[in-house]
């Protein structure tokens, strides 16, 4: 069980997806960028030259250091290239999301909760 | 007696330009184009127009490819153009990619304040909007060098000089200063095309005119859009072109407009713009803003309607001769339709059939 | 059975008898009551399962709508305005803010979205054009991320739940398969052995009172005897009734014994 502290100060949004996405979903204004030298961004914008290695870190990142991110939203064809780290993340905090791109429409069969979901009744 | 010269010089030009007017897509073609389920069949389609540049995009490209290689095919074409123009009609041709280049411009500077590579940034950049120089700026690191090397390196200098410091960019949200950079190329456009004697006659006519038109509607746009933000209404006057059918009465209403309505009473002088008001139902006072955003009945929006006008009067430009205007026609025009496929491809690709005829065409 | 589950080691005295007892009656409402927990938890995890996968269709809807609107966007601005709402991102406006729910003693998240006011990183992006469209967009995302923010507190409840729902059926299981019988066979253990106890302090006593009879007897032969011989030594009186009331006596006091 969660205690209170470890998420009282989780205010924020963090989202990893592509161009379209990130931007929607900056203009709805999670986007925040931490005050002082090497301002961290609370996302990253994934396209095709980007690294796996990339995404990984920022997953890392976004879900280990930071501490003030409660919903990590991600474009689900991006989880696709880490999904075993998504697999075997199973905090509840913060709470990753797999969300739907304009060119990737939502299949709910790769979700990793949603997989649990099946799993536990037995489907 | 006007033309009787300027086919020497810019007849091949302008017939090029009409041959390129023909190959825009005609009603006929969008109809085609709306039918389409998937976005190969819109490839398909747009197949004759566009030919080659298409061919090299993978199949059901995403939409933003498929617009890439649309304005590439314009970028192309237009190139042409300015290379096969010589003297005054050169220079037009030159003055059209100002406003490109104020983007770009404007991009650099926002990479260069939160000190981004910049270099990155370079294929973000319109192509249409590049110079030589342009790479150049990206070797600049801080916001002083930047401004600098601007001034020395581009054309863009004069809309920078007397206006904008180098501090200004650094202070000043970047919006204003593209506002401010494009309010000085386009007086300084008009001016150019009233001023120049191989202008006068019917490129001047018709430039002052779409030139008004685009300062008037930067006016209120700008007026519309920054209700509600910080932008003081000094600032925001400073913002307004200084030609148009608004000015200057219409411009200092304008100025001191404080909600849609007065925006409405500001342009009621000019029997165009209170018809777009009323189409929207913007000058009732029932609208505000977000009635202008939810739209009218008919789904068009003051923006649509700008955008209308604009291209019947681009269009109306082809009926003008012994110009180089009907490039500038041409070029929105063809802009126009790489939005409205855009679009279409976009609802295609996002099932949204029930928005697909909110495109504009004039042909 | 006792052989697999043991017993607890004690000795089988009368106070960890109770003990155990107690213990027993502790372990059965223990039971009852988390079994009862686990079926309320199992009920409200049913329930949060469906309203996923509910409110994982409906993000799809959402999403779309609102991927929409920023090619409404893209159409108005006529270009791309990605790059610069990424670099003029710098404060959240969107936020959200935690708070707990009890259900069963169990301590659930609920995200709760709010904006912060007087933040507005875009007030001036599009305002040469597009920027009511980008107004528009702005505030389908918001609702857009306002179903996201739901969805993330059903997904958070529902790995909580399935953590706590895990721990407490592995509770009532081990409760029931394992502590109770365990304690039972404890006092089943105690109780025989204080019978066993029981049974040799019986033989004991007996043995006791058996010897202390005889003992008696011959005592009291002996004063018989020797009253007998003051009698006929003194007169002809007969003293004989006293000594079945003797008997008796020693007989309660043996019965006393056992039951004490």
């Amino acid at each position: 069980m969660a205690s209170a502290t470890t998420y009282k100060d989780r205010q924020l949004l963090a989202v990893i997806g592509d161009e379209d996405s990130v931007t929607g979903l900056l203009l709805a204004g999670i986007g925040h960028v931490t005050e002082g030298a090497g301002g961290q961004r609370n996302f990253l914008v994934v396209d095709a030259k980007t690294e796996t290695s990339q995404i990984e870190q920022a997953f890392q990142n976004f879900t280990q250091e930071r501490k003030d991110i409660a919903v990590l939203l991600i474009n689900q064809h991006v989880a696709e290239r880490i999904r075993h780290s998504l697999d075997s993340f199973a905090d509840p905090f913060p709470a990753v999301l797999e969300i739907p791109s304009k060119d990737h429409p939502y299949d709910p069969e790769k979700d990793s909760v949603l997989k649990r979901v099946r799993r536990l009744f037995g489907e | 007696m006007e033309g009787l010269f300027f086919n020497v010089n810019g007849g091949y030009v302008e017939g090029i330009v009409r041959g390129y007017r023909n190959s825009l897509l005609s009603g006929q073609n969008y109809n085609n184009l709306t039918q389409c389920e998937t976005i190969d069949d819109v490839k398909l389609q747009l197949g004759p127009a566009y030919g080659d540049f298409l061919a090299a995009l993978p199949p059901n490209p995403s939409t933003s490819a498929l617009a890439g290689k649309m304005t590439d095919k314009m970028v192309s074409e237009f190139r042409y153009l300015i290379a096969q123009s010589v003297g005054s009609t050169a220079k037009f041709l030159e003055y059209l990619t100002y406003g490109y280049m104020i983007d770009n411009i404007a991009l650099l500077i926002t990479g260069t304040l939160h000190e981004r590579d910049t270099r990155e940034l370079l294929e973000r950049c319109h192509p249409l909007g590049w110079f030589e120089t342009l790479p150049v700026l990206c070797v600049a690191t801080n916001i002083e060098e930047l401004y600098n090397s601007v001034l020395i390196e581009t054309p863009l200098a004069a809309y920078f000089k007397g206006s904008l410091s180098h501090q200004d960019l650094d202070e000043l949200n970047i919006e204003i200063v593209r506002n401010t950079l494009y309010k000085n190329y386009l007086e300084d456009f008009y001016n150019f095309v009233n001023s120049h004697p191989d202008f006068a006659g019917p490129t001047q006519e018709v430039m002052s005119e779409i030139l008004q038109f685009e300062a008037d509607r930067r006016s209120i746009n700008i007026t519309l859009n920054s209700f509600g933000t910080e932008l003081s209404k000094q600032e925001r006057r400073k913002l307004y072109p200084e030609f148009g059918n608004l000015y200057p009465e219409g411009s200092l209403m304008l100025s001191r407009a404080e909600d849609v309505e007065g925006v409405a009473l500001a342009v009621s002088a000019v029997a165009d713009y209170k018809n777009f008001f009323d189409a929207v139902g913007l000058s009732q006072g029932g609208g505000g803003l977000g009635g202008m955003g939810g739209g009218p009945a008919d789904g068009k929006s003051l923006e649509d309607l700008f955008y209308q006008k604009e291209m019947e009067m681009s269009k109306v430009l082809f009926t003008r001769q012994f110009t180089p205007a009907v490039v500038y026609g041409w070029m929105k025009l063809k802009e126009q339709e790489i939005r409205n496929v855009t679009w279409i491809s976009e609802c295609i690709a996002q099932n949204q059939k029930e928005r697909i005829g909110n495109f504009i065409s004039v042909f | 059975m006792s052989g697999a589950v043991g017993r607890e080691p004690v000795f089988p005295t009368r106070q960890s008898l109770g003990l155990m007892k107690s213990k027993l009656k502790g372990a059965e409402t223990g039971h009852s009551l988390l079994k009862r927990k686990s079926e309320a938890l199992t009920k409200r995890f049913r329930e949060i399962t469906r309203r996923i996968d509910e409110a994982k269709q409906k993000m799809g809807r959402v999403m779309q709508i609102a991927a929409f609107s920023l090619a409404e966007v893209s159409y108005a601005v006529g270009g791309d305005i990605g790059y610069q709402v990424q670099e003029s991102a710098k404060q959240a406006r969107f936020r959200v803010r935690a708070k707990q729910e009890n259900v069963s003693g169990v301590f659930l998240p609920q995200f709760e979205s709010y904006t912060q006011e007087g933040v507005n990183d875009f007030a001036l992006t599009g305002l040469g054009k597009g920027g009511q469209q980008i107004q528009r967009c702005r505030e389908t995302y918001a609702r857009a991320v306002e179903t996201l923010v739901e969805l993330a507190s059903l997904q958070t409840a529902f790995l909580i739940l399935d953590e706590v729902i895990k721990v407490v059926n592995r509770r009532v299981n081990a409760i029931e398969h394992v502590i109770i019988p365990r304690t039972e066979n404890t006092i089943k253990y105690i109780n025989s052995e204080l019978d066993e106890l029981d049974r040799e302090e019986f033989y004991r006593l007996k043995k006791v009172s058996g010897k202390k009879q005889r003992d008696n007897a011959a005592a009291d032969a002996e004063i018989l005897a020797a009253r007998q011989k003051a009698a006929a030594e003194e007169a002809g009186k007969s003293p004989a009734a006293e000594e079945p009331g003797a008997a008796d006596v020693l007989g309660e006091q043996e019965d006393n014994d056992v039951i004490f």
